[in-house]
Parts: structure tokens; C-alpha cells; sequence
């Protein structure tokens, strides 16, 4: 490797990582340290280009909030909606102006230049093409746009393409630097915005100075959950809070199984549920010492179980054969118990496909356990958010103060004549009050529910599901019951950027195909062994130098 | 060498002589030849980017250079060994019991003499080809899978279970017949255009002279069928390296990844997955190499054999 | 499953001179019983395997959600009939301005690709023609080395192509495997026939015309399927080249933002991500895409059949 190589690689991880952390002595002079009430003092810089956080709340959640800990909040829940929704912005935000946003879709395309666009710019007072791009395939889609130096003035940069795209090498090139408008009580201008946790504001940080916008933000972020039918176990006289440790669990999987009748107690649940052994997600700090998850013992303890649940005949043959698409499917037809997946599915449309399968059906979660039954339980916080928006850096100040307005008016909580606006669109042609809730019409479910505008901007998650109660109060009784055992897990939302072979050696593709064959019984744990000291020294240790030496001793943990 | 007029071309004549006598076929070849030019050469600048430690988002002219250093390490890397071996001895199972299936179907489909029955059988099987993998994948997984149709009537029964989908010994059986099930019915349909150009008088007269309908078929059929045959193995021997994509991803996690890897899965989980696009690259090229190297022997072959392979000798 | 059917319309070529009791020529052995037995089994095998996954994607595709999703899969037998997924695609307006986007590039692609490979393999098609080795050399190697995404893409959109259609036609209008299919059935057109042309004075291009062309309808029928079968079904140009005006969308590329409804979304994301869209599309709307993709393809297959005959009456009598 050639010294100019190195070089740019060090700046470019120097310059990522200080996006979260920022300790450039020159900056710090400037810092607020006001502000600053935890972390060490390497966190100063960011804390400067952070955004103040004023909490907003002009409808009152039905189940409120309640705090675990430093950015750690349940979502609120909602079961009812405002009769006459308040505004939040006066006037119309925009000045006329003209932009393109390009934002990913998981959905059906709305029809272009729609009604709904249409009052979505009346109300906004600028013209904003909106052109969604397959999601599927946006991770092609946006290199090529980049490459070409063709993005648009306003697109969503999904986070966790992070490790592989190098977003912190195109802020500031590409996009644009948010600072100067919103940081500290510069964002007090847009009160929307303040009311975003700064927890998710990280997420869009490079290099000491602030980019991105948050969309769909939580305090209560999580890698997953593990899900069972609670219906099928309650009828079996089996309550979630039964199940306290991993031989519960196995137990389950000998009671629940029925190959003959087609029910297999498990699906896949290998990710969701490695953490109950003390394990981190990648990283721990032992006695100021990193240590890597797969150094652990408690790793191979872990696997052990995973195989054992396999080769007993508790896990699913279709999960084995690697079929996840139709994981969900299994779940309602009743031919899989118990699950991970993420707590996104706990939702109105999936109480509604449970339901249309079985009347019964009910989704419900085990609280966070420790495999021995006697630790204290963990689940690892996630990012804040996964989605954030940027502006174009060819934008002139104006232009970006105007799309900041705008992103204001996108951000307005729950229940406020704007968010309905943007979720609902316009009473009468999008939408249409049943029992006092907004129920979408033909055109609405086409045009207004295809999401174009919350992948913009929008306001911190909240659980709200109209016509289905019992999903909103399940849910949230289950993050409040779980907020205890929330924790920020080393190098908690860092936009960590790493050198080419230490993404390689992150990444550990060998090793995870490995633990994957094995948790599904076609590998045995020596062989998870075997893989892990083969990455161990063709670059996993180097990693742990690399990490030790240029993040946790330069920024600390992001803890 | 029965080429008939083109005798004229004698090697010994000069290259003005020869250029004005085929300026037309020249000609002809222009537009095509410019589409290649601009749409795949000139994009193969792309290449250089093997050389470097390549970052799509800051583009090939700023990424480091790194000279051999990724074609070292994938050839000390024994997982992409593992993905060659792999490959190649798919591509051989496939060679041996896929190939020449689609030219059986087509003789016993070109022999059946209700037009509207071949037409109506023909339509049908060739839909396949337009499944997407994770579709055909599912529907064998429904059928034969540890859940499946099959595995369930045998279990209702007492009868031991036959796992089919997820045996990593029996893989290479079970990737062939998918590729059979999906792909025969559409490979068909080159030989019988093979088929309907041979000329039928030659039938009547064989027939005039006594040939049953084997003989017709050993001095008639398969002397027209030759060349386009020929062609196929050729290309088939030069994509020794591809045996599908798709096909690979979407049952790997089933089968694991050491039976399931060829090298395009592998460029694409230790190159692409992993953000290692120069490593992609670099696997990448290596394999376009070895397979020109591939397509250049097994057209030297066909010559050896007095056949034409991709151009007359 | 054998049936007597009167001869299809045939072309203006005169009827076959031969007559046939039945289909068979006079020439020709009785079948024997065995060989049938056996052709009809393996034919019924062939279909077989084939229809019942055919039904069963029909079947899916017209169930209810709640069938789906008691099925746990895919559903075998019905329970539960609608419309509605079918009703939801038809009646969307991008769906049928996407219907005459493809038709459209369907049409001027295979036109414009038919032109290129035709000219191309006949020109390549000649023993000892000059330069004709380096000329099949520079094609070969494109069917092994590219260049990759990135810079396709570069080239494309620094022509000027993003956004528009000759992106989605250009690009992959020449098929290398084609043109060597073309070249090969060139090749061996009678060379009685091009001689006794030659012969009357015709250049090159008449010969073309007027006597390869003519004698080789099956593959050019069945190329022109592959070309068009291509066009039809690509979305990886629109992908890369059209990838955000969803008003100049070909169809497969609509139909796809179906079948993706909801999917890839991280399951890492707990971010109340809307509330009704972290639903994944139902299998039935996935299966009845598939069923709007076959249609036409059941459609378009005998108007390529009709040509296998055509070709060689056309042969013959000039011979």
C-alpha cells in the first residue's frame, strides 16, 4: 500500500468518525460545553453542530412516553385521532421555488404529478417533483447517480449502506452542510425539527458538522424481536412471561412441535436472540480492552443452542432451506410459532393479514431474557434512525433555508393538521373519517400511502393503529415493560467509515456463512470455531488493533 | 469446404482486391460492430478499477491504486478455490445431463405430427424460463421440501422423510434438474428452427431409397442439426465459469456456502456484499480471461474434429 | 391427447406437394406402438411438470388474502377466490401507460436489433470474407468481459441517455449469442441457392434479401422472439437509466414495484416505518404479476411455430 493510499484512507475514516465523535482540538474552542453533560469531552464537537432539542407534543399521546435511560424513550402510543387537527406552521413555508426529490419506494409507484402531489406543493408553496426509485434496487440505483454527479436537490441515503457507500466521503462534496441552519438553537426556527431527539440527529453527522435529516426516528430503536402466536401458546396455557431463559425456550420448541400436523415451533431467531448469552452485537470493552463477540466463549454457548434447536427438529424445513420471504406467511398460517424479525411488523397490516387467516391471531413478544435465566436481560439500542435525507451542496442558502421550512412542515407530530396533510392528504379525496378515523379512499391508498414524503423528513415514530387497539396497547406495553433492558451498545450510532480490508475483516462474510449453516444444523460448532480463528488471523485481529487504535482510543465508545 | 462460390476467394489475393470484392459483407457488419464499440468497450475502462481499492461514490479516477495486490489475494484465497472447483464440476454435470436433453425433446417434438398438439406442448413447457429463480425455487421447495407436499404425505404415512432440498451431497443433481425443469423448454426452440430448415425432399428420398426411420434420422437429422449443436457446446464449454447466479444465491443459505458458491456468487458476497468492489473486479476479470482462454481451445477443438465451431477453420 | 386437425394457414407458397393422409407424409412408417406409448408419456411428463406449478400460480394469484395466508405459502387447492389483485394492477393508470411504453420499446428494440444482427451475422457469414475472424474475435469477447455498472452507466448518460427511451434499446440491442445463431443457419444456407443467384448478376444485398432471408423464416422468427422476449421482460435498463420517472416506465418495471411492496426493508428498522406499507406485498399480487407476464408469452409462441413451416416450403421450391 502506497503511503498517498494510506493517507486518504486515514482521513477518510478521520474524517467519518469525527461525525460522531469530533474532537478536533481547533473546533472544540467553539464547542458548547454548556451542553454537554455526558460522554467524554471528544463528543464536544459534535455536540456543536447537534441541534437543540425542544419536545413538541401538541396532542397528547394515550399511552405516554417513558424514558430508559440518556436517548433511550418508548414510542408514544395513540388510539384515537384528533376531530380537528391543529397547525403547527402558519402560512405557507415555501417561496416558490422548484426541486427534485428522489426518495426510495417499497410500494406500488404513485401515478406521477398526482392530485395529491399537486395539494402536497399548494400547501407547501413550491414545486417538488417527486420521483420515488424502486427501494429494492436503490442500492444500485444511487452509486450510478453519484458517479455521474447527477443527484437531485433532495434524496434519502439510507444509513445502513454506511459501511459500504462511504456517505461520509460525498458530505460535503455532494451534500450539503446543514450547520450553519440548524445547529444548536439555530433550529428553534423550525420547531418540527427541534422536537426530533438528537439521538437521530447523529446519524447524519460527518466529519464535526451536521447533514442529514432524520426520518422515521425512534428512541426505542432495536435490531428485533423475538415474536410468538400468543394466541396458539395462551390457548396452550403458555404466557410470555413464563419464558425466562434459554432451556424455557428449548422446552417450548419439544412442546410446540408437531412435524406430522405441519408446526415446527421455531423460525429463524439466531439474530434476535445471540445477545441473551452476554454477547454485544460486534464490540465489548473488557477492562478498557476491546473484545470481539466471536473471542467470547459465550459465543460457541450460543451456537450450541442454535444447533441443538436445529438438529432436534424444532426449527422450521423451510427456514433451513433459507426461505425467509415467506417467514411471515408460515407465522399467520400457524406452521411456525416463535420468530424474530423486527419490531416494524408489529403492526395494523399485519394484525389484519393475522386475522384474515386466523380470527384469533395475535402477535405477541417475549421480554428480553438471559440465556442463563439469571443475568440481567439486555437489548441493544440501534441507530436512532436508518433513514436520512440530504441537500444538494449546488443548493444556494436560500434554497436551503426554503427546504428546511418545507422538512419543518413534514416533520409536524401526530395528529396535526400537517401530518395529516402529508399522511392522509386532503379530506374527501384521499381520505374520509370512519368512526372519527382517517381511512384512506381508492386514490388515497394509490397515491398518499405509497410514502414519498416521510422518507423527506418526518416526525419521531409513534405507535398508532387505527381500528386496531390491541396492536398499539400490546406494542407499547411491551417497550415499556423492556425499556430497563435497553442498552447502547459500543460505538452506538458512530458513522464509523473503515479502510477497504477492515470493512472486509468487519464484514467476517466467511465466519457469518459458517454460524449460519451451523444455527441452521448443517454445520457443527468446532467448524464456527475453525472459521473464526482463520478470520482471526487473516484479519480480525489486525481489526481489533485498527478499532482499538483509531476509534475507541480516539473518540471512546459513543456510550 | 463446400462453400461453392465462394472458391473464388482464393487465399492469394491481395487485401484491396478482397476488401472491394466484400465491402458490402463489411458494411453490413458496421452497425453492430458500433453498438458493441460504444456500449461495451468503451465502458471497460471499468476494468482498472481490479487494480485499485475502488469506492463507487468517489469513482474510478480517485480510488487508490493497488496495482496486483487484489489478484494476489485471490489466488491464496481458498474459498475462491473452493467456488472454481464448484463450478466447473457443475458446469460438467450440467454438460453431461442437461445438454443434450433439450435436442432429445426437440427430435421427439419435431416427430410429433398434430401441429396444434406440438404448438400447444412447445407454449407450455417453455413458460418456465420466464420464472424468476426465487419463484421456481419456492415451487420445488413447496413441493419437495422438508414441509413440502411430498415430505408431508410421507410423514402422514410413517415413512421416512427424503430430504432433497437442503442435502448438500446431492446438490449438484438437484441444481441441474431445476436448470432442466426451467430452461429445457426453452432451449428447445433453436433446434427445431434447426429442424425446420432441413429440407424435406432429402426424407422422401431416403425414404424412395429404403431408410427406416433411424437410418433417416442418423444420415438426415442430425447431419442438419450439427452445426447449430456444434455452436451451443462451444459457447457452453466457454461459459464453463457461469452456471447460473440466481439460482446459486437463492439456495445457499439451504445447501451452505460451500456447496452452493460458484465464482459469481462469490464475487458477488466477498466482492459486492461486502463494499470490496475491487475484489469483484478482480475475480471478475479472472474469469473473463480463463474463459476467452476456455471458448479459444474448445473452438481449436471443434476444428480438430473437422467441425466449424464458431468459424470455419 | 393426439387430435386430426386440418393444416393451419400457410403462406402464399404453393401446398405442400406432397399429400398427406392425416399429417403423415406417404413415405413415412406407420408409428409403432411402443414409440407411441412412449412419446406419449414423455410428452404428458413434460406437460405435467409444468402445468401443475401453472396452477398453482393461477390458483394463488386468485385467492383471498385470508387463503394466502392460511396456506402459509403458496395455495394448491382453492379456498377463497377474488379478483382484486388483478383488479388492483388493471386499474392503475401507471400500469396502462406502461402497457403501451412496452409495446412501444418491444417494437422499435426488436425492429432495430433484427436489422443490426441480421446484417451483422450475414456479413460474417462467409468463409474467408475479410477481416471476418477479428470482426467474430471483437464480438466474442464482449459475451465475456464487461466493464461493469458504473461505467455503462457513464457512457450511457455521458451520450445524454438518462431519462431517455433509446437508453432502454441501444445499449443491449446487439446480442452476440444471436448473431452467432443467425451466422451459423447462414452459413448453411444451400449454397445452390446463393450461387444461382450470384449467377444472375445479384449483389450481396439481394442475395440477402431475396434468397438467405427468405429460406431461413424459423430462425429468424425464433430470433426475433429472443429479441423480443427480451425487450418485453428487461428492466435493468430502466433500472439504471429511468430509475425515477415512474410516467416513462416500461410494464415489467411497474409490475416489479408490486412484487417489491414492502420487501427488502431492513428488518433492523423499528421506526413505526408506515404504518400499513411494512406489509409485504401479498403472494397473490406476486403471482398474478407472473400471470401477466405469461399471457403474452402463451400469445406470441405460435405465431413464431407458423414459421417452421413456412421457411422450408419457401426452400424447397426455389430449389
Amino acid at each position: 500500500m502506497g503511503n498517498e493510499l494510506s493517507r486518504r484512507h486515514f482521513l477518510g475514516a478521520a474524517a467519518a468518525i469525527a461525525g460522531t465523535a469530533a474532537a478536533t482540538p481547533l473546533l472544540s474552542a467553539c464547542g458548547d460545553g454548556a451542553q454537554q453533560t455526558t460522554g467524554a469531552n471528544s463528543e464536544a464537537g459534535l455536540k456543536a453542530a447537534l441541534p437543540a432539542y425542544v419536545p413538541n407534543t401538541p396532542v397528547k399521546p394515550d399511552i405516554p412516553s417513558v424514558a430508559g435511560g440518556p436517548d433511550v424513550l418508548t414510542d408514544p402510543g395513540f388510539l384515537s385521532y384528533p376531530a380537528n387537527p391543529v397547525a403547527t406552521v402558519s402560512g405557507k413555508p415555501g417561496k416558490g421555488g422548484s426541486y427534485t426529490a428522489v426518495t426510495p419506494l417499497w410500494g406500488t409507484v404513485p401515478t406521477a404529478d398526482n392530485s395529491f402531489y399537486q395539494a402536497m406543493n399548494a400547501a407547501l408553496g413550491v414545486t417538488l417533483a417527486m420521483k420515488p426509485a424502486d427501494g429494492n434496487n436503490y442500492a444500485t440505483i444511487i452509486p450510478t447517480m453519484t458517479a455521474a454527479r447527477k443527484l437531485p436537490d433532495w434524496i434519502q441515503l439510507p444509513s445502513w449502506w454506511n459501511p459500504n457507500f462511504n456517505v461520509g466521503e460525498l458530505a460535503g462534496t455532494q451534500l450539503a452542510d446543514l450547520t450553519p441552519y440548524l445547529a444548536g438553537d439555530k433550529v428553534k426556527k423550525y420547531p418540527n425539527l427541534a422536537a426530533i431527539p438528537s439521538g437521530a440527529w447523529r446519524a447524519g453527522a460527518w466529519g464535526d458538522k451536521l447533514y442529514g435529516i432524520p426520518s422515521f426516528s425512534s428512541g426505542f430503536a432495536v435490531a428485533g424481536v423475538v415474536f410468538h402466536r400468543r394466541d396458539v401458546l395462551e390457548a396452550k396455557g403458555i404466557t410470555a412471561d413464563q419464558v425466562r431463559s434459554a432451556a424455557d425456550l428449548m422446552n417450548l420448541g419439544k412442546e410446540l412441535t408437531n412435524a406430522k400436523a405441519g408446526v415446527w415451533a421455531f423460525d429463524d431467531v439466531w439474530t434476535y436472540m445471540f445477545p441473551s448469552w452476554n454477547l454485544p452485537l460486534k464490540w465489548a470493552v473488557d477492562g478498557g480492552k476491546l473484545v470481539h463477540k466471536y473471542e467470547m466463549p459465550a459465543f460457541l454457548d450460543a451456537m450450541e443452542w442454535h444447533y441443538t434447536l436445529a438438529t432436534s427438529g424444532y426449527l422450521h424445513p423451510d427456514a433451513i432451506a433459507g426461505d425467509n420471504a415467506n417467514a411471515v406467511t408460515r407465522f399467520y398460517a400457524g406452521k411456525t410459532l416463535i420468530g424474530g424479525g423486527g419490531a416494524g411488523a408489529w403492526n395494523l397490516a399485519d394484525h389484519q393479514s393475522g386475522v384474515a387467516a386466523n380470527p384469533n391471531y395475535r402477535r405477541g413478544a417475549f421480554n428480553a431474557l438471559a440465556a442463563d435465566g439469571k443475568s440481567a436481560p439486555r437489548i441493544f439500542l440501534g441507530a436512532s434512525t436508518s433513514e436520512i435525507s440530504y441537500l444538494n451542496a449546488n443548493l444556494k442558502p436560500a434554497q436551503i433555508e426554503e427546504l428546511l421550512a418545507v422538512a419543518n412542515y413534514l416533520a409536524a407530530p401526530y395528529g396535526t393538521a400537517e401530518y395529516t396533510m402529508v399522511n392522509f392528504g386532503v379530506e374527501g379525496q384521499h381520505y374520509t373519517r370512519q368512526n372519527g378515523v382517517p381511512t384512506a379512499t381508492d386514490e388515497g391508498k394509490k397515491d398518499v400511502q405509497a410514502q414519498t414524503f416521510p422518507f423527506l423528513a418526518s416526525p419521531s415514530a409513534v405507535v398508532s393503529n387505527p381500528g386496531g387497539d390491541v396492536v398499539t396497547k400490546d406494542y407499547t406495553s411491551w417497550q415499556i415493560a423492556n425499556v430497563k433492558a435497553l442498552t447502547k451498545p459500543v460505538f452506538w450510532n458512530m458513522n464509523i467509515t473503515m479502510p477497504q480490508w477492515a470493512s472486509t475483516a468487519d464484514a467476517a462474510q466467511a465466519v457469518e456463512d459458517t454460524v449460519k449453516d451451523c444455527y441452521h444444523g448443517k454445520k457443527k460448532v468446532s467448524d464456527v470455531q475453525a472459521a473464526i480463528s482463520t478470520w482471526k488471523s487473516s484479519g480480525g485481529d489486525r481489526l481489533k488493533q485498527w478499532m482499538t487504535d483509531n476509534v475507541l482510543n480516539k473518540y471512546g465508545t459513543g456510550q | 469446404m463446400s462453400s461453392g462460390p465462394m472458391s473464388t476467394g482464393r487465399p492469394r489475393l491481395s487485401r484491396l482486391t478482397r476488401l472491394r470484392r466484400d465491402r458490402s459483407l463489411l458494411l453490413m457488419t458496421v452497425p453492430a460492430v458500433v453498438l458493441l464499440l460504444v456500449f461495451n468497450y468503451a465502458p471497460l475502462f471499468g476494468l482498472v478499477t481490479a487494480f485499485q481499492e475502488y469506492d463507487p461514490l468517489i469513482g474510478v479516477w480517485h480510488s487508490g491504486w493497488v496495482g496486483l495486490e487484489q489478484f494476489g489475494q485471490l489466488l491464496g484465497d481458498p474459498l475462491f478455490w473452493e467456488s472454481t472447483v464448484n463450478t466447473l464440476y457443475l458446469s460438467f454435470v450440467q454438460l453431461v445431463l442437461f445438454f443434450p436433453i433439450p435436442i432429445a425433446l426437440a427430435l421427439l417434438l419435431n416427430s410429433v405430427l398434430s401441429e396444434r398438439l406440438r404448438n400447444f406442448v412447445q407454449s407450455v413447457v417453455y413458460l418456465p424460463h420466464f420464472f424468476s429463480w426465487v419463484l421456481a425455487i419456492t415451487i420445488f421447495q413447496q413441493m419437495l421440501g422438508g414441509a413440502g407436499v411430498l415430505n408431508q404425505f410421507l410423514r402422514g404415512h410413517d415413512i421416512g422423510t427424503w430430504d432433497v432440498m437442503t442435502n448438500p451431497h446431492t446438490f449438484a443433481l438437484l441444481v441441474t434438474s431445476q436448470a432442466i425443469w426451467k430452461e429445457a423448454g426453452w432451449s428447445i426452440i433453436v433446434f427445431l428452427a434447426a429442424l425446420a430448415a432441413i429440407n424435406t425432399d432429402l426424407y422422401e428420398a431416403a425414404a424412395a431409397d429404403g431408410a427406416g426411420r433411424w437410418r433417416r434420422m442418423w444420415h438426415i437429422t442430425l447431419p442438419g442439426l450439427r452445426g447449430v449443436v456444434v455452436l451451443m457446446l462451444v459457447l457452453r464449454l466457454g461459459n464453463a465459469l457461469s452456471v447460473g447466479f440466481e439460482q446459486f444465491l437463492v439456495q445457499r443459505d439451504a445447501v451452505g456456502h460451500d456447496a452452493a458458491d460458484v465464482l459469481d456468487t462469490f464475487s458477488f458476497y466477498y466482492g459486492i456484499a461486502t463494499g470490496n468492489y475491487s475484489y469483484g473486479a478482480a475475480a471478475g476479470l479472472f474469469k473473463s480471461i480463463i474463459s476467452l482462454l476456455l471458448i479459444w481451445g474448445a473452438n481449436k477443438l471443434a476444428h480438430a474434429f473437422g467441425e466449424d465451431g464458431l468459424y470455419r477453420k | 391427447m393426439t387430435m386430426t386437425i386440418e393444416r393451419g394457414p400457410t403462406t402464399s407458397a404453393a401446398p405442400r406437394a406432397v399429400a398427406r393422409r392425416g399429417n403423415r407424409a406417404p413415405w413415412e412408417e406407420p408409428p409403432t406402438t411402443v414409440g407411441q406409448a412412449a412419446k406419449g408419456l414423455t410428452l404428458g411428463t413434460m406437460l405435467a411438470v409444468v402445468v401443475v406449478p401453472l396452477w398453482i400460480i393461477v390458483v394463488t394469484s386468485l385467492s383471498t388474502p385470508g387463503a394466502v395466508n392460511r396456506a402459509g405459502g403458496l395455495v394448491i387447492w382453492p379456498d377463497g377466490l377474488t379478483l382484486e389483485p388483478y383488479r388492483e394492477m388493471l386499474g392503475d393508470p401507471t400500469v396502462r401507460t406502461s402497457l403501451l411504453v412496452s409495446l412501444g420499446i418491444t417494437l422499435v428494440g426488436t425492429l432495430v436489433s433484427m436489422a443490426v444482427s441480421v446484417l451483422c451475422a450475414y456479413g460474417l457469414s462467409r468463409p474467408r470474407s475479410l477481416g471476418h475472424r477479428f470482426l467474430l474475435f471483437l464480438l466474442i469477447v464482449t459475451m465475456f468481459v464487461s466493464g461493469g455498472l458504473i461505467p455503462s452507466f457513464l457512457v450511457v448518460t455521458g451520450l445524454g441517455g438518462y431519462d431517455q427511451w433509446w437508453a432502454l434499446i441501444l445499449p443491449s440491442a446487439v446480442s452476440v449469442f444471436n448473431i452467432l445463431v443467425l451466422r451459423s443457419f447462414y452459413s448453411s444456407t444451400s449454397a445452390d441457392l446463393v450461387d444461382a443467384a450470384r449467377m444472375d448478376g445479384a449483389g450481396e444485398w439481394r442475395i440477402l434479401w431475396s434468397v438467405v432471408l427468405p429460406t431461413s423464416r424459423a430462425v429468424t422468427a425464433v430470433i426475433a422472439l429472443f429479441y423480443a422476449v427480451g425487450y418485453w421482460n428487461s428492466f435493468f435498463n430502466v433500472m439504471l437509466y429511468m430509475p425515477t420517472d415512474s410516467a416513462k416506465w416500461p410494464l415489467q418495471y411497474v409490475l416489479l414495484t408490486f412484487v417489491n411492496r414492502g420487501n427488502g426493508l431492513p428488518g433492523s428498522v423499528n421506526s413505526g416505518f408506515g404504518s400499513t406499507h411494512a406489509q409485504t406485498a401479498p403472494l397473490s399480487l406476486q403471482m398474478a404479476v407472473v400471470v401477466l407476464t405469461l399471457v403474452p408469452l402463451l400469445i406470441v409462441y405460435p405465431f413464431v411455430q407458423k414459421h417452421f413451416r413456412a421457411g422450408v416450403l419457401t426452400g424447397a421450391i426455389k430449389g
